[in-house]
């Protein structure tokens, strides 16, 4: 070849830029990650989505756009015939040689954070909002969320000068069939804590559990994730499906809570607050509900 | 029984099959080129003095991303369809698989050690995660095959039947190994894993490829120089050493050209199935058993049939991928039940 | 030409042969015989090398059996086993010409002789038909020809060892096998042949050996093997001998 590569990348990017050339910023992205293409949607970048990948599940919207398959299996071709100027993904993304080729075809590969922690959610947003042009509105959306991050809290540490942590499990399956038990080191336990909730399991990474094991930690409160049905099938799949939950005290008391199983993926999304707010409503029920 | 194909036929027809496959790799992809644009850029890859003005996209895509995948896609069939047949005259049974000896199984536990302990070492990084999983993907097809030979060797000989058995055993030995990783895995390396498992061409580079290539040209050029002796084999072992073959000697060479390429195809492009069993049952319904044809034309088959499967991998869900292994099976096995039935008849 | 001397060989510390001298001569029909279990075919595995004798040798020539190379015994010695598994749809004369493996005589003689020896077992018709789609004696008849063109044409010092070539075989296909392989051994080769029964034996073997218990019993001509009493105290069978009206060879019948 008698072009070096980084030239005939420049040149790529060039032509590919094309219809975009007006502006400065890139105007066709692809991003894969759930909370990371959530956060796009959120600084207001839906617009230039021209493909997601199978784990940007939110809003439903992001379901109508090319899907480029799995995260951790993109195809460079694939990602190449969506023409992007930029790859928005995080640590999670691969193969690395499919990333490689991304790259020397001159797409902008942009590597974020997938650690629940707000440190890391702060620097992602910083780099959302230089790439996207809305570097204040990102400054801004951050201190929304630490704040409320804050109130959670706030709050717990008031409730929890009088009141127990409950003993919860948070168990994720597929219509009702076969669940996993969240236990540590998951983005779900993370959850649980940040909600108030103390996780019952030990184990570290999801498990199936035991339906012995299960019986013997009685857990105040049950918290489900389905990845096929919600509301009120989903909680009859799992209880049909293992009839061992019936007799937990969690079910007796009808403390079985739900969360959207696409919260547990991809570090810190924009709707975590507000979920936490109703997880830790569930677990410290106000006196008058409590009340059986 | 239907009619066979001549040979030279068969050749002919097998060698503008491989042609034409290899050029639709090249031509079609998830990003549409001009044919004219492609049919240039090929020219000028092959270095001829082609103007390069408005080919840097076609190139590049054709370079670096179409071709190495092309290359593995041929070195892939051609070697899983050889040691198939080196398989079937092992164990002179035409329904034999590669995975028989263990070298599949071995491959599996190899890669589920590299992916799942990599992950609880908290990752390798990047330059070495892919070399680590083909290394270590390539030492368990091997080690296990050869314990697979050494647990078939008594008083000098080696004992097919009992050879086949502790296949069987140490496949599901290391299934259960491989199970208990599963188990040990999270969900993010549980994926890893299983797409694993299905095999892919995503992601050929040059440098991952030539380990493979030259593999896969040593077993193509190696195994027809005992084409004559596979087909003595298959008369019986005390026969094909009454003509004179060094049974023992061909035993261990077979065995060892099937570990190296299975080995080294699987370390390249992970799991893929059905391709080792299939092509040489199919060229052998096309022209019969006599190995100094079936050995180069299962080669040109599998190559062939290979590249068909990725085609379709990467075409159907574009710009998604799906899993070459899934592919295979897909139109493997119709296609052979076909050709089973339609000889019955 | 094959020599072996006071060969014994156990199975499981049981002496299955023992006490085996014997020379197969060029030119000349060795019929091997013997109630089931006498050991007749352990003594055809011995002498094709498959075997390994615990005691006493085996001589190719003159050297040691297991010294030869694959493919120079190979020219030399060829081996029919009483069946065959082959289960790969190969066409007849592509079965008969892997006896050519230790050969490099060339596509065009290999052709020569393949037909030669297609002719020589009654199977040129089957030239081109599918090897499993033949009947038990058509496949038996095919491996006659394999092992025949291994050695063809037959000459003194090339030794053929078969085991029951004539077991699936119709009475007329019995006489035109044998009498092509006592064609092949008139051409100078030596044979050494496994039958079962004692006419055709006495008809086209110049020598008998009668196994009993893993231990020679008679060797001799036909005529001073075919002895009511030693037919009896091999097979326990009680007989009557007497001479073939057109041939002269002994002719036994059950009384």
């Amino acid at each position: 070849m008698r072009l070096s590569t980084s030239a005939i990348a420049l040149v790529v990017g060039l032509l590919i830029n094309h219809g975009a050339l007006a502006s400065e910023l890139p105007q066709r992205w692809v991003s894969a990650g759930g909370a990371l293409s959530e956060w796009v949607v959120a600084l207001g970048g839906e617009p230039k989505l021209v493909g997601v990948d199978t784990t940007s599940q939110h809003p439903a919207t992001l379901k109508t756009l090319p899907s480029i398959g799995y995260q951790r299996q993109l195809s460079a071709e694939g990602i190449l015939s969506l023409r992007p100027q930029v790859l928005a993904g995080t640590e999670e993304m691969g193969p690395p040689p499919v990333l490689a080729q991304i790259r020397s075809a001159g797409v902008q590969v942009e590597m974020f954070s997938a650690q629940p922690d707000l440190q890391a959610l702060k620097s992602n947003l910083e780099h959302l909002g230089i790439l996207l042009g809305k570097a204040a509105e990102a400054r801004a959306l951050f201190g929304d969320y630490e704040q409320a991050l804050q109130r959670q809290k706030n709050r717990l540490v008031k409730i929890q000068a009088t009141r127990q942590a409950p003993g919860v499990l948070l168990l994720v399956g597929n219509a009702g069939g076969k669940p996993l038990v969240a236990g540590q080191d998951t983005a779900a336990d993370w959850m649980l804590r940040q909600a108030g909730g103390h996780n019952l399991a030990t184990h570290t990474g999801y498990k199936p559990f035991s339906a012995e094991s299960l019986a013997g930690l009685s857990p105040q409160v049950l918290v489900f994730a389905d990845r096929a049905l919600t509301g009120e099938a989903a909680r009859a799949a799992l209880f049909k499906e293992n009839p061992i939950l019936a007799s937990t005290p969690a079910a007796k008391q009808g403390r079985v809570l739900e969360v959207d199983p696409t919260l547990l993926v991809g570090g810190l999304g924009p709707r975590l607050p507000q979920n936490l707010e109703v997880l830790s409503a569930g677990f410290y029920p106000t006196s008058s509900e409590a009340t059986p | 029984m239907t009619t066979l194909v001549k040979p030279r036929t068969l050749f002919i027809g097998l060698t503008l099959l491989c042609g034409l496959a290899t050029w639709l790799s090249l031509a079609l992809g998830p990003v549409s080129l001009p044919l004219w644009d492609t049919l240039r850029a090929a020219l000028r890859l092959m270095g001829l003095p082609i103007d390069a003005y408005g080919l840097e996209q076609a190139e590049l895509i054709l370079g670096q991303i179409r071709l190495p995948r092309t290359l593995l896609g041929l070195a892939v069939g051609g070697v899983l369809a050889l040691s198939g047949v080196a398989m079937q005259g092992l164990f002179r049974n035409p329904l034999a698989d590669p995975g028989l000896v263990g070298v599949s199984s071995g491959a599996a536990l190899g890669a589920a050690v590299a992916i799942v302990g990599s992950a609880f070492l908290g990752g390798l990084p990047d330059v070495f995660g892919p070399y680590v999983l083909s290394l270590c993907a390539f030492a368990g097809g091997l080690g296990v095959t050869a314990l697979v030979y050494r647990l078939g060797r008594r008083d000098g000989q080696t004992h097919v039947a009992t050879m086949l058995l502790a296949g069987i055993a140490l496949t599901a030995l290391s299934g259960s190994a491989v199970g208990l990783f599963t188990y040990l895995a999270d969900d993010a390396t549980l994926r890893t894993l299983t797409f694993w498992n299905l095999g892919s061409l995503n992601g050929a580079s040059y440098s991952r490829l030539w380990p493979l290539l030259l593999v896969t040209a040593g077993v193509a050029l190696w195994l027809p120089r005992r084409a004559k002796a596979l087909n003595a084999l298959l008369l019986g072992e005390s026969e094909a050493s009454h003509l004179g073959v060094d049974v023992e000697g061909l035993k261990r060479e077979l065995v060892f050209c099937t570990a190296l390429g299975v080995g080294a195809a699987v370390a390249a492009a992970g799991m893929i199935g059905f391709v080792g069993l299939v092509v040489p049952h199919l060229v052998r319904l096309l022209a019969g058993p006599d190995h100094r044809v079936l050995l180069p034309a299962s080669v040109l088959a599998g190559a062939s049939l290979l590249l068909c499967a990725d085609l379709v991998a990467r075409l159907a869900l574009a710009p998604a991928e799906l899993p070459i292994g899934i592919v295979t099976a897909f139109i493997g096995a119709p296609f052979f039940l076909y050709l089973l039935l339609r000889g019955r008849a | 030409m094959l020599r072996v001397e006071g060969v014994q060989v156990r199975r499981d510390r049981k002496v299955v042969l023992a006490d085996i001298t014997l020379d197969l001569l060029p030119g000349e029909v060795l019929g091997v015989l013997g109630p089931n279990g006498a050991g007749k075919s352990t003594l055809l595995s011995t002498l094709s090398g498959e075997l390994q004798a615990d005691q006493g040798n085996v001589w190719l020539d003159q050297q040691a059996l297991s010294a030869w190379s694959g493919a120079q015994r190979a020219q030399r010695l060829a081996v029919l086993p009483q069946t065959s598994t082959l289960d790969f749809a190969f066409r007849v004369e592509e079965v008969v010409g892997m006896g050519r493996l230790p050969h490099q005589t060339g596509k065009t003689c290999d052709e020569q002789i393949i037909n030669a020896a297609l002719q020589a077992a009654d199977v040129g018709h089957l030239s081109g038909r599918n090897y499993l789609a033949l009947s038990g004696g058509e496949r038996q008849r095919v491996h006659l020809a394999r092992v025949l063109a291994q050695l063809w044409p037959g000459e003194a010092g090339q030794t053929l060892l078969l085991d029951e070539p004539t077991s699936m075989l119709d009475p007329l296909h019995q006489h035109t096998i044998l009498q092509a392989i006592r064609a092949f051994a008139d051409r100078g080769a030596a044979v050494l042949v496994i039958l079962h029964d004692l006419n055709l034996a006495a008809r086209y073997c110049d020598r008998m050996l009668l196994l009993e218990q893993g231990r020679p019993y008679a060797l001799g001509t036909p005529t001073q093997v075919l002895q009511p009493e030693i037919v009896k105290a091999v097979f326990g069978l009680e007989v009557l001998v007497q001479p073939h009206p057109e041939r002269g060879h002994p002719l036994v019948i059950a009384r």
